[in-house]
């Protein structure tokens, strides 16, 4: 296909059939990808998960932005209502939205404004990006008309309609101006009668949203807001501004005379950490989640947010990959759902898949932890029994999910509070550490209790109360599943006892235990009997006789002789630490130990990590640097990995002659030392040889393709190197 | 310090040195210290409880340090990551021996090296071409003489580079003529042989060599951080200290028939390469699966990544329309792209000037037709490539859901193309793809550095433009080159003045008058023959645009 090698083209257009008219007739809905995957189950499973993540996803931004939308709409709202006399004489009221610095994010958060402003306020809201307004001319085109035609492109789906409507009424951009804006204004909205517009009143209202101010040209924005600033007496305008820094680069890029006809209002929106935990805390650190990311997957798609980009776009993408990269081309996988779904996921596995599960390294230690030698024969030979045993495995591991979620909220509860954040402060980080290993026997974890060891009465009770709220909205999120989930556990009752220490059953537990302790801790007794007073004379003494070093020694041995009398409380406490101790390590088993987690956890971090982060530079040298490495030659072994071999590829040999030079080459002697290694033996032929400088030039413009070096203007046939 | 001057005097004492850190807070160290101190002035009153007093402020430091601690990345990088240092550390000032001990070290590894006492003398002979002050000791000096004279220049020159710039008359690459000399006298004269040892290695010393260099880069590597002046070494010197030599010495300076070979590659080499290319097919299906959840891919790694996706294409869709972008096309515009799919793909009239309205329109047009198409981007950090705004563009175009698009890079830098905004658009997968092979489009149109140099093809063209010239026109052409050529030693050549040009062509009878001239020279500038400067004093000055060397060869080339 050499059609696509032109010295007078670089765009090359494949129709393979397309035409528009013709496509228009024959509505060929979505058979592009679904022909590859529609049939596996694996794909379907897939895309209804991620789908219901993506709706949880869509829920909460609406939850978190909410208040902050309300805010901003009310004040919107604010202006123009009652009278035209708001004593704003050519002042503009103004909305700055101070937003954080990852741009990208706030996407979403706008168009959520946006609609809401639509749908609450004025149908007249334009938003102008910075890259669609270059010049004063484009941001005044793009608003108006956006503000006049913007609701019904949105509106009228309809086609045959749009298409009238657009073609009857709608003005070109380019012969947008504000003259325009006033004129239609004032057709369509002062000359309505009074009456009428008393009920309308926010309806004309004019919001112009600019969402990314910092990127915009200032003086554009400047001559934009003054000429507003002459049309604020005819027509409501309000702006929106959505600023990434600070207030200042407000007032920076507004000189006196452009901000005084600002009145400006600053709102905040959420850190994007923020945000982040409460991504990872209320969708994917649940079990309502149908997917899990195992600790080593969690920590790298927290690391490349916190260290690189910041952004909980990418790092939803990211996630999605790895939900992608873990259900692909299994079957297997499908059994990665709702609870309610297993049932039906394993009936529909083939024996095929139910051998590959056999495969699974988890599932070696259940099998030899089964006892009975017919159980085992079973789970390999009867594929019937299998599935039995599967579904029954599957619901054990959702209620473990159920309790190790759990538990890592509660040891959130009581850690968070005690200094230095030994396990961290947020349950992204608890669950990080818990899923790698198991805690309890981490000298962390100890040392976390030893902490707890020393709380007082109240704010143990505090915890143990915030504890409490914890595991009832657990209990109160798993009631409604609780109907569903009898009846496949009815058909192996025998599971059900073994039960106890996980799921809802140990939750009850605990819950029931919580309240116990929260109530002796309460009415415990503080005071220790103190039986030491006769002590205490004795230290005011030798307090007064300074240097009587001897009798001070001997105080203190005496004191650490005497042992503590403990109080009710301490006992109380710690009897409290070890039921705590106790119980984590029941719950926070990691999951890595539990049967079948391949199925539920997400595990293959190493692959992932190269498609999300990728490594270009790396790739290149190792491929320069160590061409085995990707060509499993046997001829280019190299003992170092500078040194230099005549079988290495030309490039690669180009390249290690290249990095012994400083940092101007002269390519004379660099393609002499190039020839030396290929052809050692003879100047002469080296010199006839043509080949060797074909070779050698070709590796040069590759080596300059790839940016390595360039040329250099400072001296005759000398290159210059790129890289240290 | 302050702490125990304190402890010794009065309490009084300390109140005033207290005051004055109060009123003097020269450091922080020492501000900060004030604290403990006055803490400890309370407790001096009662001496006994003196023991407590030292371990308090110890353990507020502690705890102190603890707030510090920044995170660090746990899971972001692995063992087998390219290490940074290997790729980005400040190379100490490389020294001109680098270069030649390397191959050396190459030569004398490899089994094709036989030790044959026929080369040597043949070598002597021709090693002459290479000219290096080394190799200047004539072949008459006895042995004995000679090895102590390139021990002392050895030394000498070693030493220069050292510590001062080394002038930059020697050569990087001395053919090591007298290797086998040495092996030869090594019965001889046994006892030269360890100072030597460090500066030419022999056959069998060369193992040591090797592992020497290494420890040597060892060192470096651990001082890299003490030492970051090694940058600033590197780059203060503003003469270049490499030798002088040019590609005029080659022979065969002009190859014609570049393109005409392949690349010589081992037979075990081409099967692996296509071993390895083949593997990639496997990926075909999960690029699909990736794109089909609105993620675009992005290929990276040495070789040619046009062949795969051409295979990508053939393999997979065939059915839908594709889009390729040759970025490493010289004189490509983003327009063009916009057009290709504005009007040839969605058959409209024109492109709207508007980034967003281009986008919209493409958006909606896609939708409403119900067409996914793929974008193929071959290079899309091609020079034409290499601006915001295509970039822009680009990252635009492949955020709407109904493209997909397929990139590969091969410049080191090109990740540096994106802020977190663009990347964020393009959602890009990446993916290791090393092919190996050569990159033989995407160079084509580069101006490459040798046969640019080389510059065949200007001789060629400037041959059949001068072919086409008028007898007269060729002699005022003439009398430009050779003034030019005649005054190739000035440093800042200004050109040939027009008023000299007019009376040296009237004194030849090829013009008449100035606007004949004129008239020609016009011609000249239209193919770019000459260049016409202006100087400060407003005459013109012309000067031909091409290599004196060329110009040389083109003039020998008429005069035969």
């Amino acid at each position: 296909m050499d059609s696509t090698v032109s010295v007078s083209k670089g765009v090359f257009l494949f129709p393979n059939g397309f035409t528009r008219t013709k496509a228009h007739k024959k509505k060929s809905k979505s058979l592009l990808f679904d022909k590859f995957f529609k049939k596996s189950t694996w794909h379907f499973a897939f895309k209804r998960n991620w789908d219901y993540i993506e709706n949880e996803i869509k829920e909460l931004h609406q939850r978190t932005y909410s208040i902050l939308l309300n805010d901003i709409v009310n004040y919107v709202k604010s202006f123009y209502g009652d009278s035209e006399t708001d004593g704003l004489e050519g002042i503009i009221p103004s909305a700055t939205l101070l937003t954080g610095v990852n741009q990208p994010d706030h996407v979403s958060q706008f168009m959520a404004l946006l609609q809401k402003i639509r749908d609450e306020v004025t149908p007249h809201v334009a938003m102008v990006h910075s890259q669609d307004a270059p010049t004063l001319k484009h941001l005044v085109e793009n608003t108006v008309w956006q503000l006049m035609y913007g609701h019904e492109a949105l509106d009228f789906d309809d086609e045959e309609f749009h298409d009238n409507v657009k073609q009857s009424k709608k003005l070109k951009k380019n012969q947008c101006t504000m003259k325009l804006l006033q004129s239609w204004y004032n057709s369509n909205y002062t000359n309505i009668s009074p009456k009428k517009k008393k009920h309308r009143s926010s309806n004309r209202l004019q919001v112009v949203i600019i969402p990314d101010f910092e990127s915009f040209n200032c003086s554009v924005l400047q001559d934009f807001v003054m000429i507003m600033s002459s049309y604020v007496s005819s027509i409501p305008i309000v702006f929106v501004f959505g600023v990434a820094t600070s207030v200042s680069a407000l007032h920076k890029s507004f000189p006196y005379h452009v901000s005084s006809k600002l009145l400006i209002k600053v709102f905040h929106s959420h850190s994007s950490p923020v945000y982040m935990n409460q991504v990872l805390e209320d969708i994917f650190l649940s079990h309502t989640s149908p997917f899990h990311l195992s600790g080593k997957a969690f920590e790298l798609l927290t690391d490349v947010f916190l260290f690189y980009d910041f952004s909980v776009t990418g790092l939803i993408q990211s996630i999605k990959y790895c939900m992608m990269d873990h259900y692909y081309g299994d079957n297997v996988k499908s059994l990665c759902c709702e609870r309610e779904k297993i049932e039906e996921a394993v009936m529909k596995l083939s024996s095929d898949d139910l051998e590959s599960i056999r495969q699974l390294s988890s599932f070696r230690p259940f099998l030899e932890a089964q006892q009975d030698c017919e159980t085992r024969i079973g789970l390999f030979e009867d594929d019937n029994f299998f599935r039995e045993v599967l579904v029954k495995e599957m619901n054990k591991l959702h209620d473990y999910l159920y309790t190790f979620y759990l538990c890592v909220r509660l040891l959130l509860a009581f850690v968070k509070d005690i200094p230095k954040n030994i396990i961290g402060k947020s349950i992204r980080e608890i669950y990080t550490k818990c899923a790698v290993e198991c805690i309890t026997i981490t000298p962390a974890f100890k040392e976390c209790m030893q902490l707890i060891h020393f709380q007082s009465q109240v704010k143990l009770a505090e915890s143990i109360k915030s504890a409490l709220k914890v595991v009832n909205t657990a209990l109160q999120i798993f009631s409604p599943v609780k109907p569903l989930r009898s009846t496949p556990t009815k058909n192996n009752l025998n599971n059900i006892t073994l039960n106890s220490d996980v799921g809802e059953g140990f939750v009850k537990t605990v819950r029931v235990h919580l309240l116990m302790f929260l109530r002796q801790i309460e009415h415990a007794n503080t005071e220790a009997t103190v039986l030491c007073n006769e002590s205490e004379d004795l230290e005011n003494d030798t307090e007064n006789v300074p240097g009587n070093r001897y009798k001070l020694k001997e105080k203190l041995l005496k004191a650490a002789r005497v042992d503590k009398i403990q109080s009710e409380f301490d006992m109380v406490r710690s009897r409290f630490i070890s039921y705590l101790e106790e119980m984590f390590t029941k719950g926070l088993q990691p999951p890595h130990t539990q049967t079948f987690h391949e199925i539920m956890f997400f595990t293959d971090v190493g692959n992932v990590r190269k498609q999300i982060v990728g490594s270009p530079r790396g790739a290149l040298h190792t491929a320069l640097s160590n061409p085995v490495h990707y060509l499993q030659c046997t001829c280019c072994h190299l003992p170092s990995p500078d040194s230099v071999t005549d079988t290495l590829p030309d490039v690669c040999l180009a390249y290690k002659l290249h990095r012994e030079c400083g940092k101007h080459i002269n390519l004379y002697d660099w393609l002499q030392a190039f020839a030396a290694v290929l052809e050692p033996q003879d100047d002469e032929t080296r010199q006839q040889d043509t080949t060797v400088q074909i070779r050698f030039t070709r590796a040069v413009a590759e080596l300059q393709f790839l940016g390595f070096i360039k040329s250099s203007k400072r001296k005759t046939d000398h290159v210059m190197r790129l890289t240290w | 310090m302050d702490r125990e001057y304190g402890d010794r005097s009065s309490g009084e004492d300390q109140n005033c040195a207290d005051e004055n850190q109060v009123n003097t807070p020269t450091r922080r160290g020492v501000r900060n210290r004030t604290k403990p101190k006055k803490y400890g002035d309370f407790l001096n009153l009662s001496p006994t409880k003196r023991k407590v007093r030292d371990d308090s402020p110890s353990t507020n430091d502690e705890d102190f340090e603890e707030g510090i601690t920044s995170q660090k990345p746990t899971a972001l990088f692995s063992n087998d990551d390219v290490e940074g240092q290997d790729i980005f550390k400040f190379k100490s000032r490389h020294t001109k021996h680098d270069l030649q001990n390397k191959v050396k070290a190459a030569i004398s590894n490899s089994p094709k090296v036989m030790v044959s006492p026929l080369n040597t003398p043949r070598r002597k002979i021709h090693g002459g071409l290479l000219h290096s002050p080394m190799t200047k000791v004539s072949e008459a000096t006895p042995k004995q003489v000679k090895d102590i004279m390139r021990k002392r220049i050895i030394r000498e020159v070693d030493s220069d580079s050292n510590d001062s710039d080394f002038s930059g008359s020697s050569s990087d690459f001395v053919p090591e003529e007298s290797d086998n000399e040495e092996s030869d006298s090594k019965s001889s004269s046994s006892s030269s042989e360890e100072d030597e040892e460090h500066q030419q290695p022999k056959k069998t010393t060369a193992k040591i060599q090797i592992t020497k260099n290494k420890d040597r880069a060892k060192a470096k590597d651990s001082e890299y951080i003490v030492t970051p002046d090694n940058y600033f070494l590197m780059n203060s010197t503003k003469k270049i200290a490499t030798s002088d030599h040019t590609l005029a010495r080659l022979k065969n300076l002009n190859l014609d028939d570049m393109g005409g070979k392949d690349i010589q590659m081992s037979a075990e080499h081409k099967n692996r390469i296509i071993e390895l290319n083949q593997s990639y097919e496997q990926l075909f299906n999960r690029w699909l699966y990736v794109l089909s959840e609105n993620f675009n891919i992005i290929l990276y790694g040495i070789g040619s990544k046009r062949a795969i996706l051409q295979q990508f294409q053939m393999q997979k869709l065939q059915d839908f329309p594709c889009i390729v972008v040759n970025g490493f096309f010289p004189s490509l515009t983003i327009k063009s792209i916009l057009e290709t799919i504005v009007v040839d793909l969605l058959e409209n009239t024109h492109v709207p000037s508007n980034l967003g309205d281009v986008i919209n329109l493409i958006d909606t047009q896609l939708n409403d037709n119900d067409v996914e198409i793929f974008l193929i981007v071959h290079n899309i950090d091609g020079v034409m490539l290499r601006n915001a705004k295509a970039q822009a563009t680009l990252s635009s175009l492949s955020q709407i859901k109904n493209i997909h698009t397929i990139a590969t890079i091969d410049h080191i830098n090109a990740p540096l193309l994106w802020d977190h905004s663009k990347l964020s658009k393009f959602k890009f997968t990446w993916w290791d793809v090393t092919t190996f092979l050569p990159y033989t489009e995407e160079t084509s149109f580069e101006n490459s550095i040798m046969t640019q140099r080389s510059g065949a093809l200007q001789l060629s063209s400037l041959r059949s433009v001068y072919q086409s010239l008028t007898t007269n026109a060729k002699g005022i052409f003439n009398v430009i080159i050779k003034h030019q050529l005649e005054n190739l030693k000035l440093t800042h050549y200004q050109g040939l003045p027009f008023k000299d040009l007019y009376s040296k062509c009237r004194e030849q009878f090829l013009v008449s008058s100035d606007l004949a001239l004129r008239a020609q020279l016009t011609e000249f500038l239209d193919h770019k023959l000459v260049k016409m400067k202006r100087s400060y004093d407003g005459s013109e000055n012309l000067v031909i645009p091409i290599e004196n060397m060329l110009l040389q060869q083109f003039l020998e080339q008429q005069d035969s």
